[in-house]
């Protein structure tokens, strides 16, 4: 038995040695290890000199947080995956692929360029170099640091700085061998981790507390200040004459030299503490030992006799003895408070979104985008009378019946907040699908629908236990949902079409959901209809309205003129499951962006807001009716959804409302309607007998209009468009994608029709267009935008900066597959590795060129080129598009250039039978599924 | 008139009783609806059938049908209607949701939604296989059977998991059926026995015939009774379990096995079962409808359709003893049986003639003191049953 035993044991040692390991990082001082003195070719501290050993601190600079806003990003620059995509090594690693000798905070180390380094990192390996390549040393050529020294609107567009010439950079950056290398190491100290007294513990341990905003990034500061390369620029030929003058060969290794270069070097120190941090905390702090755990550093007394120190001038003379030196200046320069000087904030706006009127009438809450908070109104007062934090991108809102709870749903964090209508505070939180929208309970209050605009799903939540209690299959973007006046059915409106292929005709859906069961009855088909948002049930439950676009994807958008392109209307909805469509534009004046429809308490006049042009029609419903009845039903199917003269028979006015209306909620009782004005943060009242705007209610957003705020306006508003048809958002609703294939340009009906792309993080992904002929933002959305889209002339130079700089800060939702930081999951991991393969199944090796990784290289997985993948149709004019990002690509289905694959696997199991697009046909199924959950990451 | 006919029936027995002796007997169906394409089936071959509150749904091999309980009424789903794939192999319902899921024998597998048709195959999703056998909703995920391994299908995530030999205990990968009992998914896979996937440990344990002998059982209930299974059916706390070579019963710690030649199986090729409880189950075998009824007392109940005529029988037997035969004018549609469903009293069978709707008036498990009837000539008693 024990044989056997041993022989099994021997097996799995032998099959342990026998399997490749997987490499992990280990940090540039596992790198500085050998890499370290002139007898090697001081590649360490050269490094330490570059501005790669700072890029992550960087992202802490004031810069920083503007790039990423140009980048729409809405995480600090050090969280953020786009930002530590080329400001760090190894962002994207799991825990387990990092070894505990790296930081993050290194920034562009060593193992960025070559490869982590755990396999090859030992001077057996690396003393052959083919040994050590064949353990993962990559030897990057130029064309590796372009992706990412390539131009970055974001970047330019903040320090009006071309990027870095890679040629240049290239061979500054040069790091040769010396000849006849022999390895050395940074010197230090030992570790006396024995012996009494304050010791050096290293900079590290003082950044594990003082990084980041809530402490002054104190650490990217000091990362950035000349005192963190003072012991590198002792490497320096500078370095080396002065000290040849006194007779030091390195000074390195001197203790005079390192006294004021790296003081800790030769004093006591922990293991932490290594000397080329140079002049760190503790240079000035003292040895930091004894006081730097955060129980004592919370107590400054504590602190102050365990050891910490307040340095002063005598401190910084000590050093810095030349008579140039300013000492005062110099202090001033290496100030760190803990608190960061005050930032102005700028203008902050509120983006009314939704309101929902309390069940006793007496106040009204209004989500607010902006402000991630709920204003809270007093009708009769027409005055904001409080306002409720809630959390990220508030949207939708409900009351529960008894009106003691509401309810507000949070695009951006993917939660409900519930909110105690009494004390006004959200007294708990609830998880959702992705992007929650619209809310509403059943007439009883027992259940919760909330839409899920992003997953498609509708998620049902137990009132009294608020748990969860079932998923339904919603359209594509659910977005409002309505309750019958019998309580019996709930319709939901979903905003993208369902999938149509290329050239094909579409439809949305409306949700029909059975309040007996909770479940799905019914899904209506609203035919060539996108867009769907608005809803609202009439008074006596015959119908409900629904708002819509008519897209006329198929047909070039130059014929515009004709009237066609987009038009904007109603979807009768009977209770019977039929269906009408009526427009509400008129021949010489569209009613871009139909966003919302309520009713008049007496069901006469259905008010539909139109945010792209800034009014409400009124419409007179039984007008609306006649025509519907009077026509035969040829006509009713085909000649009424397309005809644009229809409309003067019943919508008997326009009014004028504030900028881009969004939302309308008729007060019964007053007889009036608010209507939220979602970009100039106020609500206007309707009389609605008169059908006149009488007044206004500020909700307290900025006043000053800044120049994102106007491309907002503008990206919102229909008045560039032929007739004002649509808007910006009419093809881009929230800055993303409407699902849709256009054929844009008037090169023939059919020809090289293309899928919708999103807007989000767009600035740095130049160039624009799917064949990649747009250099700039400008000109995608100037000329080009007046000649292809709009048929007017086109924005002024104030008002596409304006434009442009908003579709630069267009916000992305964050990954909801892979928050930063967090472990993958067993398939994601698997995913991974196909992701970055170099070999298919059986062995053979996969051009470089033909590689995922290749083409789709991090952090925006794109390089910003064009290729040829096989996807060309007979109706394309070249083969030859741009190569998308993949940041979330999961919420921005269709795929490839024409729309054609309705999902990610489709890509390649329907469309790259010769492996153009990566070598993929290979691949077993569930190395597909692996994939795409990784994909999903991204 | 069916109350009447129920009455009459229960009066002959009541007379009968009289004269007969009176034993412990399980419950006869006595009563046999036939739908078939007269009654607007689309297809008379019923591959599966689910019951689903006042629905009952219908896979045939060219669409998908709907009875109405209530009114009798069928309303039926082509590819013209959208349904993605004519030949539906197996259905589940998701209770919570009320939504339809199909397996489609070549076609993937589809959702039915309040009335729209939604279709994963293996070119637009992470389905292994479109040929699939069957489907079985377990919490948020969808499990299905296919000829190539199985798939799980998080509807929440929308991540899709290949299960095959690469990470189950597959021998053999066609999946034949899948069925989820308290927190375990079983799989009936031809030539690889019936696997059990534990939910809460994501662990997988397989049943594999011990004696490995193909053609014979060489130790009578020492496991299951052979590697080509056809399905798992768990009830209560026990598994049902169907094979083209017999059916077992298996507690968690005792396997049972049954056999033509020892119970009342019509025969040993079984294409499907359906767990009642611990003590009943149906088996779908190619010769009729087998139920046990009593599994303490082996006791049996076999179904049968005449050569000729809508008439047919119900054989109850004891281990191979014939206790009683019941002659029926109408029996079930055919004796070709692929699955069934329970509904309260009532039983569905799937045939390759129809579906049969045996209606459980007055139906008890197990066995009840009844009159037994007198043997004819040689053997069981016979029995008018009341029927339409």
């Amino acid at each position: 038995m024990r044989n056997e035993l041993v022989f099994v044991a021997m097996a799995a040692a032998a099959a342990l040695t026998a399997a490749p390991k997987k490499p992990v990082y280990v940090g540039v001082r596992v790198c500085a290890g050998c890499h370290t003195g002139r007898k090697i070719g001081d590649q360490y501290s050269k490094w330490l000199h570059s501005k790669h050993s700072q890029a992550y601190a960087k992202l802490a600079l004031p810069t920083g947080l503007e790039m990423a806003k140009l980048s729409g990003l809405r995480t600090p620059p050090q969280e953020s995956t786009i930002c530590l995509g080329c400001h760090a090594t190894a962002w994207h690693a799991e825990d387990w692929e990092k070894d505990e000798t790296f930081r993050i905070q290194d920034g562009v180390q060593c193992e960025l360029c070559h490869g982590p380094g755990s396999e090859y990192a030992t001077l057996e390996v690396m003393r052959d170099r083919q040994a050590a390549m064949k353990a993962g040393l990559r030897m990057p050529d130029q064309e590796f640091c372009v992706n990412c020294h390539v131009e970055k609107g974001s970047h330019v567009a903040v320090t009006n700085r071309p990027p870095i010439d890679v040629k240049q950079g290239w061979r500054e950056l040069l790091h040769p061998l010396a000849s006849n290398p022999a390895p050395g190491a940074v010197e230090s100290a030992p570790a006396l981790t024995g012996v009494k007294g304050p010791k050096y513990a290293g900079v590290a341990e003082c950044g594990k507390c003082h990084r980041g905003p809530m402490l002054g990034n104190q650490w990217s500061r000091w990362k950035l200040s000349a005192h963190s390369g003072a012991w590198a620029t002792l490497a320096t030929p500078k370095a080396l004459e002065i000290a040849a003058k006194k007779n030091i060969a390195d000074p390195q290794r001197s203790a005079e030299c390192l006294k004021c270069h790296s003081p800790g070097a030769s004093a006591p120190r922990l293991e932490s503490f290594t000397a080329d941090e140079g002049v760190s905390c503790e240079a000035c702090h003292g040895p930091g030992s004894d006081y730097m755990s955060d129980a004592v550093m919370r107590d400054r007394r504590s602190a102050k006799l365990a050891g910490l120190k307040t340095p002063d001038r005598e401190t910084c003379l000590g050093c810095h003895q030349s008579k140039d030196f300013n000492v005062d200046a110099a202090m001033k320069k290496i100030a760190h408070p803990t608190k960061l000087p005050p930032v102005a904030e700028g203008e902050r706006y509120k983006t009314p979104i939704r309101m929902a009127l309390r069940p006793d009438g007496r106040e009204v809450y209004v989500t607010c985008e902006a402000s991630g908070s709920v204003v809270v109104v007093d009708p009769a007062a027409r005055a904001k009378v409080a306002e409720i934090r809630v959390g990220g991108d508030p949207t939708g809102v409900t009351f529960a019946p008894n009106g003691r709870l509401a309810f507000v749903t949070n695009r951006l964090d993917d939660t409900v907040s519930v909110v105690d209508v009494a004390s006004r505070k959200v007294v708990a939180t609830l998880k959702t699908g992705n992007e929650p929208h619209g809310v509403l309970t059943d007439r009883d209050g027992k259940l919760l629908y909330v839409l899920n605009t992003s997953s498609n799903d509708i998620w049902v939540y137990d009132v009294a236990s608020l748990k969860k209690t079932k998923t339904l299959s919603a359209g594509n973007g659910p977005w409002s949902l309505a309750l019958s006046p019998d309580s019996r059915r709930i319709l939901v409106t979903n905003m993208k079409s369902k999938f149509a292929p290329v050239r094909e005709r579409f439809s949305s859906e409306v949700t029909v959901i059975g309040t007996d069961r909770a479940a799905v009855d019914d899904r209506v088909n609203i035919s060539d209809a996108n867009l769907m948002m608005g809803l609202a049930w009439h008074p006596r439950g015959e119908f409900a309205l629904a708002t819509l676009n008519r897209t006329k994807a198929a047909i070039p958008m130059t014929r515009l003129l004709q009237g066609w392109t987009i038009n904007n209307g109603l979807a009768v909805m009977w209770r019977d499951g039929g269906v009408d469509e009526v427009l509400l534009d008129e021949p010489d004046m569209g009613f871009a962006d139909a966003s919302d429809v309520a009713f008049t308490p007496d069901g006469r006049y259905a008010l539909v807001a139109s945010a792209g042009t800034d009014r409400v029609a009124v419409v007179d419903v039984a007008k609306m009716i006649g025509v519907i009845r009077r026509l035969p039903e040829q006509e009713r199917r085909t000649v009424l959804p397309n005809h644009l003269g229809y409309p003067t028979e019943f919508v008997v006015k326009h009014v004028a409302t504030g900028r881009n209306p969004r939302a309308i909620l008729v007060l019964p009782a007053a007889e009036q309607a608010l209507i939220a004005n979602s970009l100039d943060d106020s609500l206007g009242i309707l009389d609605l007998g008169k059908m006149e705007m009488v007044g206004r209610i500020e909700l307290g957003g900025s006043k000053t209009i800044n120049r994102q705020r106007l491309g907002e306006q503008l990206f919102h508003n229909a008045f560039v468009t032929f007739h004002r048809q649509y808007s910006c958002n009419s093809c881009h609703p929230d800055g993303h994608v409407d699902g849709m294939t256009y054929d844009i340009e008037a090169d023939g009906i059919g020809v090289a029709p293309v899928d919708n792309r999103t807007l989000r993080g767009i600035l740095d992904t130049a160039p624009f267009k799917w064949e990649g002929t747009n250099p700039s933002l400008s000109r995608q959305c100037g000329a080009r935008l007046a000649v292809f889209f709009t048929r007017l002339a086109p924005f002024t130079p104030e008002q596409l900066a304006a434009v442009d700089y908003y579709v630069t800060t267009i916000p992305r939702p964050p990954n909801r597959y892979r928050p930063l930081g967090a472990a993958l999951s067993p398939a994601q991991r698997r995913g991974k590795a196909i992701f970055e393969r170099t070999t298919t199944n059986d062995g053979r090796t996969i051009s470089e060129n033909n590689r995922c990784v290749s083409c789709h290289f991090p952090p925006y997985y794109t390089d910003r080129r064009r290729h040829d993948v096989g996807t060309k149709l007979s109706f394309d004019r070249t083969g030859d598009f741009d190569v998308p990002h993949l940041n979330n690509i999961y919420d921005s289905a269709p795929y490839l250039h024409n729309g054609m694959a309705a999902t990610l696997e489709e890509i390649w199991t329907v469309y790259n039978p010769d492996d153009r697009h990566g070598v993929t046909n290979d691949m077993t199924k569930d190395q597909l599924n692996d994939l795409v959950e990784f994909l999903r990451t991204l | 008139m069916r109350h009447l006919r129920y009455v009459s029936l229960m009066a002959a027995l009541t007379c009968l009783a009289g004269a007969a002796e009176v034993a412990k007997l399980p419950y006869v169906y006595t009563k046999w609806k036939h739908i078939t394409t007269a009654d607007g089936l689309p297809n008379d071959h019923i591959f599966a059938v689910k019951s689903d509150g006042p629905r009952v749904w219908i896979g045939t091999e060219n669409g998908l049908a709907m009875l109405d309980k209530r009114t009798g009424k069928i309303k039926s789903w082509g590819e013209k209607d959208g349904l993605p794939w004519r030949v539906v192999t197996a259905i589940d319902v998701d209770k919570k949701t009320g939504d339809v899921w199909l397996g489609l024998f070549g076609g993937g597998l589809a959702r039915f939604s309040g009335g729209r048709f939604d279709h994963w195959h293996q070119l637009n999703s992470g389905l292994v296989n479109d040929v699939v056998y069957g489907v079985a909703v377990q919490d948020d995920n969808i499990w299905a059977a296919t000829t190539a391994g199985a798939s799980r299908f998080n509807t929440v995530t929308g991540e899709w998991t290949i299960f095959t030999e690469k990470n189950a205990p597959m021998e053999e990968i066609w999946n034949y059926n899948v069925a989820v009992g308290k927190g375990k998914v079983y799989i009936a896979v031809w030539g690889s026995g019936m696997l059990e996937y534990d939910i809460a440990s994501n662990r997988w344990k397989d049943y594999l015939d011990p004696d490995g002998e193909m053609e014979i059982d060489l130790y009578r209930d020492d496991g299951i009774v052979h590697v080509i299974v056809t399905a798992a059916s768990p009830a209560d706390d026990v598994v049902w379990v169907s094979s083209y070579f017999g059916a077992c019963r298996y507690d968690g710690r005792h396997w049972r096995g049954y056999y033509n030649q020892d119970s009342g199986l019509a025969d040993d090729f079984i294409n499907n079962t359906k767990g009642r409880s611990a003590d009943e189950a149906w088996f779908a075998t190619d010769k009729g409808a087998s139920a046990i009824t009593d599994f303490k007392t082996n006791t049996w109940v076999t179904y049968t359709r005449d050569a000729t005529g809508k008439g047919g029988k119900a054989v109850v037997m004891r281990d191979r003893d014939v206790l009683e035969t019941v002659e029926m004018p109408v029996g079930i549609p055919h004796n070709f049986i692929i699955n069934y469903d329970i509904d309260g009293n009532d039983v569905f069978v799937a045939t390759a003639k129809g579906l049969g709707w045996g209606v459980g008036e007055g139906y008890y498990p197990g066995l009840k003191q009844r009159p037994k009837m007198v043997a004819k000539a040689k053997g069981a008693a016979v029995t008018k049953g009341g029927a339409e």
